[in-house]
């Protein structure tokens, strides 16, 4: 069986390997930039996707399986980093009501001076426009008993 | 390579690809205010970026295996930036899964067929449903105003900018000759198209039963390293869960405090 690409080519190593950078890269501008605590953990993971490109093409290279054995611990880590980080994260939203990384700047170094929102635009958001659907069939009729559970539940 | 520019050397090329890139990324991060010039100067640019980019890797050997590959990159890093530059975090969080899918489809043109499925399996379906769960309990109504502004975007490029070309200018420093580096014992067995193909060695990432080796590789020569990470594992399932409910208490008493100090 001829293999689709052959193995040891630079060329693919090269392509691949510009791939993982590009990731990386985007994942690290992601979490640099980005203030919401859940979108700064998907620019992690993106790093991480980076990582596991360039190492699966360097085990591709050379022919052995040392890069797919460490890819498979990234995402072990990354299942386990998800979990607790995510934790923190509900914890962090439930004590401050944002899912804001700049509502724990109280932590800041002493000499740093406080960020302070300049500009916070009010107005710019587009209101969903949802889809209207068309009333069908005929309304249920209303069970008093059930509505009453209901607010016990 | 480039007869119609002699002057574009592929250093320049990359070196253009990733400021244009920059750039884009500058413009295409929320900045507060929307602005539909702003935005579509960012989409040209990056469009331009990845001319760049695909323009500086280097030709596979088929016009198919050429397609392949740059459909699944261009799915994985077009996402990706996506992932990075969308306002919602929830529509972050698809273009994300998306972008796990252009992953896992570099990882099977690059022969790793377990990891790709793993990745998909594993990524989307375990670890992205928990991020979308934690946003949905936690994402407030609306667009928040810390979705629409970003720390410091010019600086945080120019980081990227920097980090990408130092990468990809040593990426493009990669001998284009194969047989110079490779390592002879284990990549002349399966190197080049032009040899006859070699009966699958113990190494062949290629072979039928791929999965099968992968596994004997991991729990042979690796099984300390797998019992680590399941002890991790359980680890991190008992932190959490003692996280939860510590920080439940701790909130309560919290709320004590605030209620009532003089109680105490």
């Amino acid at each position: 069986m001829m293999p689709l690409l052959a193995a040891g080519s630079t060329a693919l190593l090269h392509n691949a390997l510009l791939v993982g950078a590009i990731l990386f890269a985007l994942g690290l501008v992601g979490i640099l930039t980005r203030r919401n605590l859940i979108v700064m953990f998907l620019s992690a993971e993106l790093m991480l996707q980076g990582i596991s490109v360039s190492l699966v093409a360097w085990s591709r290279y050379h022919g052995d399986w040392g890069g797919h054995v460490l890819v498979i611990f990234v995402l072990t880590v990354a299942a386990c980093e998800a979990a607790v980080a995510l934790v923190f994260v509900l914890q962090a939203f439930s004590r401050t009501g944002r899912l804001d990384a700049a509502a724990w700047q109280a932590l800041r170094e002493a000499t740093l001076s406080r960020s302070v929102d300049h500009a916070l635009p009010e107005s710019d958001a587009v209101p969903p426009r949802w889809p209207r659907l068309a009333r069908a069939g005929v309304l249920p009729p209303a069970d008093e008993d059930a509505a009453l559970e209901r607010e016990h539940v | 390579m480039n007869g119609s520019l002699p002057a574009l050397t592929p250093g320049l090329l990359l070196a253009g690809a990733v400021t244009a890139a920059a750039v884009s990324l500058w413009l295409l991060l929320p900045r507060g205010a929307e602005s539909r010039l702003a935005r579509s100067l960012g989409l040209v640019l990056g469009a331009v970026a990845l001319a760049g980019f695909i323009a500086a890797g280097r030709r596979l050997g088929s016009l198919g295996e050429e397609a392949v590959f740059l459909t699944v990159a261009l799915v994985a890093v077009v996402s990706g930036a996506a992932t990075i530059v969308t306002r919602s975090p929830v529509y972050s969080a698809i273009w994300f899964a998306l972008s796990l899918a252009g992953v896992a489809g570099v990882l099977l043109v690059l022969g790793a067929q377990f990891l790709g499925v793993a990745t998909i399996v594993v990524y989307a379906g375990a670890i992205l449903v928990m991020f979308l769960f934690v946003l949905m309990l936690a994402q407030p109504s609306g667009l928040a105003p810390y979705d629409r502004v970003s720390n410091e975007p010019l600086l945080s490029a120019v980081a990227g900018a920097v980090l990408l070309g130092l990468l990809s200018l040593s990426i493009g420093r990669l001998s284009t000759d194969a047989s110079c580096c490779a390592v002879p014992s284990k990549a002349a067995a399966v190197t080049g198209a032009a040899q006859p193909p070699a009966p699958p060695t113990a190494d062949d990432p290629l072979a039928v039963d791929q999965v099968a080796r992968l596994g004997g590789e991991l729990f042979g020569r690796h099984l300390l390293a797998v019992e680590v990470a399941g002890v991790l594992l359980l680890a991190a399932l008992i932190g959490a869960i003692a996280v939860v409910t510590r920080g439940e208490a701790a909130l309560e008493q919290d709320r004590r405090l605030a209620a009532g100090g003089g109680n105490r």
